[in-house]
């Protein structure tokens, strides 16, 4: 509105037009956003497979400890069934360990790779946001000799102002256009770059799991159990219990 | 007729005969009425019981259920033990004849559950009289319970509830003399003869076993319970007859390890307790190790990477998100919740049932220190004191109760143990099972599901190979953003300078200085940033070309090249300024105006030069910018539009027409040229 009193720098016209710089303002947005996606995805899975190598390596300490206790060298069931608890549990580590390494190579590493094009995207913005406070700066400046009485020395000046002007116009909508351009772009590519990742994402756990699969039903049928229920179970756990409390060395509690 | 003498051996006969079977009668008699005794005792003892179950118990609702449970104890189950027992020996009411080796087949078919329930109500019965006594304190209390008890049994008189509770007691007891008053009154050579000798001895074992049972529970009773005590209570533990025991007993304990007294050696009990040790260890370790399991299974399930989308929908993308959510939110906690159920809640009860023993080995070893300190004074002075010998008893109760109990326990440990394993294994199974269905039910889905693994990865990874240089080609694109050349601004004053180094050399000749130089030798300059200078030389004297020579337009020197940037001016810029043409160099146009024949006055119209300007020949005139100038002709004589031929200052002359600016208004003087 023209009754607001411009500031010194401030240019009355409207440089860029509106839709213009809504449309640089929605593509920058969305990848902005796609950034801290980009990087919360890459930080959770890592502490993801953290936590799944944690788990792995406690559940190999179960049988180690198991293995170690010196019940083993006189209970020849007990130390059958460690045994081959403990064979299992390092297996599975192993296993673990690749699956891990898999994801680490095909989805957390291009997640980074990714994410590393930001910062030059960030930097290009700016500059284009630098160009553009030039660009409102030199047309206020033109403005302000415009508005003034036309004496010789303020026409040589509004002269110059013009010319000095142009270039830095011209300079803000080349990279207007250059953004405007390669930002839909960069964008767009995160469908064909990032695909590929979640395939592998899948495919990993279904080689883990396979494996597990195997390796525990193989230890379920040499251990020699019946496919027991939940009930089941509980009610034998609860068998156990009251036999130990019908013990008198055994405290009430 | 008879024959007297015939009939006398006859009679004599027939009377010892009468006689014979007149004893054998009463011997049935008695034995019938031994086991209607049985019977009919059994009905009024179950009458009475039940009783005291419902009808009593439910009358005394002014006492908290603890205690009504403590009272009671397991008298229900006792009621129904024996409603079947008495169904048992009502069954056979019609078999006379059999009747006594049924009752006996009876004894020993229910002499384990006897022992079973009985037991259970023996031990806790010194609990239950100590409230009753409790009660009696308070003689309101005592008097509704007392009322209570005599509505529904009259002659239980004064003592009441002790007189109800003390009946199952009495009952078990009783079952062994009623036995043997049958026994009694049964013929040695009957076939019921032995078998309610089984049976009789048989009961007597049950009331040894629940006497013993008894005598074990009061005894680890007292040494089992960790006693939660504050330091007062500690301190108020010691006094100097604990401290003397704890003193005597590590004197002795010293006394071991010195040699100078055997120690009593015991080989079995230590095997026990060493396998006690390892299957305790065992337990420990392997709860903490679950415990750290299930933590680590806490922290996995913490994170949801499938919430992040990345506005990526459908594909493998959308497959992936839909099974981690999935595997997180159903599969992974039910693992974890049965884990919890099956595997870490028994690890519990196990760590907490091995508290006793362990306590009871604990103070055994106490108290056989005692003893070996009791045996010596025995040895050395002949007697010792009552005290002493209770230690003495009370190691021995500890002692025999862990060695009848600890391989029993040892067993169960190490049977419940197994069960925990196997129950993990099957978990950690079951959870493959759900993780497998699902997981391949998302891969048929991907596009290269049918591809074996390797190709797979093969394929995956000279994808990403290209992707990551696309990627590449993104980054140079966005780094290609520059900043705008010319932003150094020119110093204030220095246009002037500027105008003059770029009139004299020209515009591809003109530098600007980057950073500051501060010259150190006699011919370098100093220069501030932003400086224009025009370039002389592109190498000293010495022919070093990182040293340039250059002009300020007022000092000539050398700098270091490094410092300058070509200075951009943009085409239109150096249009305007003259130098270059929008066709041509300005050199190639007619280096002269060619004047006009004579100068014709034409309109006056008001023009302000807008640069300055260097006249070169004596057709030229020099102008400053902002001077007012007045146009005479808008082209030289070649017609040449370039040209203008005005009046400045009272000189004439050809001057670039585009450094000239019009003003529909009267100039008015305002700007000064630096001199």
């Amino acid at each position: 509105p023209s009754w607001i009193p411009f500031k010194i720098g401030q240019p009355k016209k409207q440089i860029v037009p509106k839709t213009v710089e809504r449309d640089f303002e929605r593509e920058y947005g969305k990848l902005q956003q796609l950034e801290e996606q980009t990087r919360r995805l890459q930080k959770d899975m890592k502490k993801s497979t953290d936590a799944d190598l944690a788990m792995s390596k406690s559940a190999v300490k179960i049988s180690l400890d198991l293995l170690s206790n010196p019940l083993c060298e006189q209970d020849q069931d007990f130390l059958n069934m460690v045994t081959a608890l403990d064979t299992a549990m390092k297996r599975m580590d192993a296993f673990n360990q690749e699956k891990v390494n898999q994801i680490q190579k095909t989805v957390i590493e291009p997640l980074k790779k990714f994410g590393s094009v930001f910062p030059s995207l960030n930097m290009a913005v700016k500059r284009r946001e630098q160009a553009l406070q030039d660009y409102r700066r030199l047309q206020a400046k033109v403005e302000k000799y415009e508005e003034k009485e036309k004496t010789g020395p303020v026409l040589a000046k509004l002269h110059q102002a013009r010319e000095e002007l142009r270039p830095v116009r011209e300079d803000f909508e080349a990279k207007n256009k250059q953004l405007l351009d390669e930002m839909p772009r960069f964008y767009g590519s995160r469908l064909d770059y990032f695909q590929p990742s979640f395939e592998s994402l899948i495919r990993a756990q279904v080689v883990y799991y396979s494996e597990m699969h195997k390796i525990f039903g193989d230890l379920t049928q040499q251990l020699d159990q019946p496919g027991h229920s939940d009930e089941q179970r509980e009610r034998e756990n609860e068998t156990k219990l009251s036999e130990l409390r019908a013990l008198s060395i055994v405290a009430d509690d | 007729m008879a024959d007297p003498g015939a009939d006398e051996p006859s009679s004599r006969s027939g009377s010892t005969d009468q006689a014979g079977q007149g004893s054998k009668d009463r011997l049935l008699l008695h034995q019938r009425l031994a086991i209607r005794e049985l019977i009919d005792t059994e009905v009024s003892y179950l009458h009475m019981l039940q009783l005291c179950a419902l009808d009593i118990r439910s009358h005394l609702q002014q006492l908290p259920q603890e205690d009504l449970d403590v009272l009671f104890s397991n008298m229900d189950d006792i009621i129904q033990v024996s409603s079947r027992f008495l169904h048992g020996l009502q069954e056979m009411a019609s078999m006379e004849e059999e009747q006594a080796h049924l009752i006996g087949n009876l004894f020993l078919e229910f002499q384990e559950e006897f022992e079973r329930v009985y037991k259970v109500y023996c031990a806790n019965y010194d609990q239950a009289l100590l409230l009753v006594k409790a009660y009696r304190k308070e003689p309101e209390l005592q008097q509704e319970i007392q009322g209570i008890i005599e509505a529904a049994v009259p002659q239980a008189g004064p003592s009441g509830l002790s007189f109800l509770l003390v009946i199952p007691l009495q009952r078990i007891t009783k079952y062994p003399l009623l036995l043997q008053k049958i026994l009694e009154n049964t013929l040695p050579n009957a076939s019921a003869y032995p078998i309610l000798q089984r049976a009789m001895s048989a009961l007597q074992g049950v009331n040894s076993n629940i006497n013993e049972y008894k005598m074990r529970k009061e005894v680890a009773s007292k040494y089992t319970k960790v006693e939660q005590l504050s330091l007062r209570e500690r301190l108020a533990r010691i006094n100097t007859h604990t401290l003397s025991k704890k003193t005597t007993r590590l004197s002795q304990l010293l006394k071991q390890e010195a040699g100078l007294v055997p120690r009593t050696e015991d080989k079995d009990f230590n095997d026990l307790e060493e396998k006690f040790q390892w299957v305790s260890l065992c337990v420990t370790e392997l709860k903490s190790n679950v415990a750290a399991y299930l933590d680590n299974l806490e922290v996995f399930l913490q994170f949801r990477p499938h919430e992040c989308s990345l506005d990526i929908s459908g594909g493998p993308a959308e497959q992936y998100r839909s099974l981690a959510r999935d595997l997180q939110l159903e599969v992974f906690l039910e693992f974890k919740q049965r884990l919890e159920g099956l595997v870490w809640k028994p690890l519990c009860s196990l760590t907490r049932a091995l508290v006793g023993p362990q306590n009871l080995i604990k103070k055994r070893l106490d108290k056989l220190l005692d003893f070996e300190r009791v045996e010596e004074k025995l040895l050395d002075v002949g007697s010792v004191t009552y005290e002493e010998e209770e230690a003495r008893h009370t190691y021995q109760a500890l002692n025999s109760l862990l060695v009848a109990e600890l391989p029993k326990f040892n067993q169960l440990v190490m049977q419940w143990l197994t069960q925990i394993l196997h129950s993990f294994v099957a978990l950690q199974r079951d959870l493959a099972d759900q993780v497998l269905r699902r997981a391949e039910s998302s891969m048929v889905q991907l596009p290269h599901h049918r591809a074996p693994e390797p190709d797979f990865r093969k394929l995956l990874e000279d994808t990403l190979g290209q992707t990551c240089s696309q990627l590449h080609s993104f980054q140079e694109n966005f780094e290609k953003v520059l900043p705008h050349p010319s932003t150094q601004p020119l110093l204030p004053g220095s246009e002037y300078q500027m105008q003059a180094l770029l009139t004299k050399y020209g515009p591809g000749k003109l530098y600007q200085v980057m950073s500051n130089i501060s010259g150190t030798g006699t011919l370098d300059l100093t220069l501030p940033r932003g400086q224009i200078v025009a370039l002389l030389q592109n190498k000293d004297t010495k022919g070093n070309s990182s040293r340039w020579l250059v002009d300020t337009g007022g000092h000539r020197g050398y700098v270091s090249a490094r410092k300058l940037q070509l200075y951009h001016m943009a085409p239109s810029e150096k249009a305007l300024r003259g130098l270059v043409a929008p066709h041509e160099n300005f050199q190639l146009l007619t280096p002269e105006p060619t004047p006009a024949p004579s100068p014709t006055v034409q309109a006056m119209t008001q023009v302000v030069a807008a640069y300055p300007f260097v006249a070169r020949s004596s057709h030229e005139v020099s102008l400053q910018a902002g001077q007012p100038v007045t146009i005479l002709e808008a082209q030289d004589k070649k017609g040449n539009p370039e040209w203008s031929l005005v009046e400045v200052n009272g000189q004439r002359g050809y001057v670039p027409s585009s450094f000239l600016v019009s003003s529909p208004s009267p100039a008015s003087w305002g700007w000064t040229l630096p001199s």
